[in-house]
């Protein structure tokens, strides 16, 4: 059991820095092969998940989420007011969404989600989080320089437009709940849907398509 | 700690590189460990105390190293220090000791029943406690001057700046405690930030930042 002796841990990276193999592929099957050998881990349970969060779990899932919003008032009030329960009448209540928070783009107001202290990610409704949401990079700039990161991503804001930075430091979680592009009154649901992409419900993305 | 792990406002770091942003998983080992710190049988280990072994690792590995061979090495850290595996096993790549139960063997699970156990994985982290909020949603706080060498959720670009309280969100567990196991629940709140307030280059910008922030991170302010 943990004793929580974190002089130990630190002695523990001091070691493994020197005598793991560089390559990460072979610290993952060294791990892997340990756990299995001491009946902590059943190698088919890791491929099942690794299924779940490449087939099924995704930031579709969110996407489908929004367009709801978009084209249902009850749903988007119950989605602001709390998002578990909304989520969770599509069956996409799960890991890391028990907190979630929905926070709502305007045309005067723009939403970005970060976690500066690690990587914090609403994984139920989003999937796996993108690699520099969880590089220095982004999390370094998103809370002090977030209009120059979102220039980065190809979004312009406007000096009227107020930038929200979000930085999980708790286990709520947040998602974007962006602005319905104009002229898609055509579009269903599944239309709809197929417009909102993962960076705009991180933040990152604005200014959605809409039917051409 | 103020740790590599405390990015927040830190410059240097460079443009956002978004290479192989629509890819899952890049190369397979990512979604092995992305899967084993999923269904791996972990210890009397919470979050909070794997977040802050993953804290500890070496800033140069912290950085250069990808990501989710930062979540091995923890995973290895957090193992080692429990007593549940060796640096003699690690160097010999097998368990080398049998004398430890590790509970029943674990059954294969299908894509289905993984579907049902994300669903299971929803934690909640709140609970009722008897003392009410010291703070209400409109108050202005401070928050505290200075960290701690343990594991914290107050990044070093909020401390000792002025806020206002955004919303109360009941208790939460604390992870200060949480990261040396013992689970005791606090008032949660969002705190909104003027970037103003944070950054001296952000005097003409009225862009704000929000945090959630325990109790304990905060201060009344007197007016």
């Amino acid at each position: 059991m943990p004793e929580f002796d974190a002089k130990k841990v630190a002695e523990a990276h001091q070691h493994l820095h020197s005598h793991l193999p560089s390559e990460s592929a072979l610290r993952v099957k060294t791990l892997e092969t340990l756990l299995e050998q001491k009946g902590l881990v059943n190698p088919a349970t890791i491929d099942a998940w690794v299924e779940a969060y490449t087939e099924e779990i995704g930031p579709r899932r969110g996407a489908q989420v929004v367009a709801r919003a978009w084209v249902d008032p009850a749903f988007k009030a119950r989605l602001l007011e709390d998002a578990p329960a909304a989520i969770d009448e599509f069956g996409f209540l799960g890991k890391a969404t028990a907190h979630l928070k929905v926070v709502e783009n305007t045309d005067s107001v723009h939403n970005l989600v970060v976690c500066t202290l690690c990587s914090c990610y609403p994984f139920s409704i989003l999937g796996i989080a993108p690699a520099w949401y969880k590089a220095a990079a982004y999390r370094s700039r998103a809370v002090r320089d977030p209009r120059g990161v979102l220039a980065e991503f190809g979004v312009e804001i406007g000096d009227e437009v107020e930038v929200r930075t979000w930085d999980s430091t708790a286990e709520l979680r947040y998602l974007v709940l962006p602005q319905r592009p104009p002229a898609t009154e055509d579009l269903d649901e599944e239309g709809l849907a197929a417009l909102v992409t993962r960076n705009s419900m991180i933040g990152t993305d604005r200014d959605l398509g809409g039917s051409a | 700690m103020d740790g590599i792990h405390d990015l927040g406002g830190k410059q240097g770091y460079g443009p956002i590189d978004r290479t192989g942003e629509d890819e899952v998983f890049h190369e397979e080992w990512e979604g092995r460990e992305w899967g084993i710190a999923q269904c791996a049988r972990t210890p009397g280990i919470t979050i909070d105390w794997w977040r802050h072994c993953r804290e500890l690792i070496l800033p140069e590995d912290y950085l250069a190293r990808p990501y989710f061979d930062s979540w091995a090495q923890t995973d290895f850290s957090t193992y080692i220090e429990a007593g549940w595996m060796t640096y003699e096993e690690i160097a010999a790549g097998k368990s080398l000791r049998q004398d430890l139960d590790y509970g029943e063997p674990l059954e294969a699970m299908n894509l289905q029943q993984i579907l049902d156990e994300d669903r299971a994985h929803a934690f909640r982290f709140d609970a009722e406690i008897d003392t009410p909020p010291a703070f209400v949603v409109g108050q202005q706080v401070s928050t505290q001057r200075h960290g701690h060498g343990g594991h914290t959720r107050l990044p070093q670009y909020a401390r000792g700046r002025v806020g206002k309280i955004h919303a109360h969100h009941g208790a939460h567990v604390f992870p200060d405690w949480s990261a040396e196991g013992r689970e005791v629940h606090q008032h949660l709140y969002s705190v909104v930030f003027d970037a103003s307030e944070l950054w001296p280059e952000a005097a003409d910008r009225h862009d704000r930042v929000y945090l959630d922030l325990w109790e304990a991170y905060l201060l009344p302010v007197t007016t």
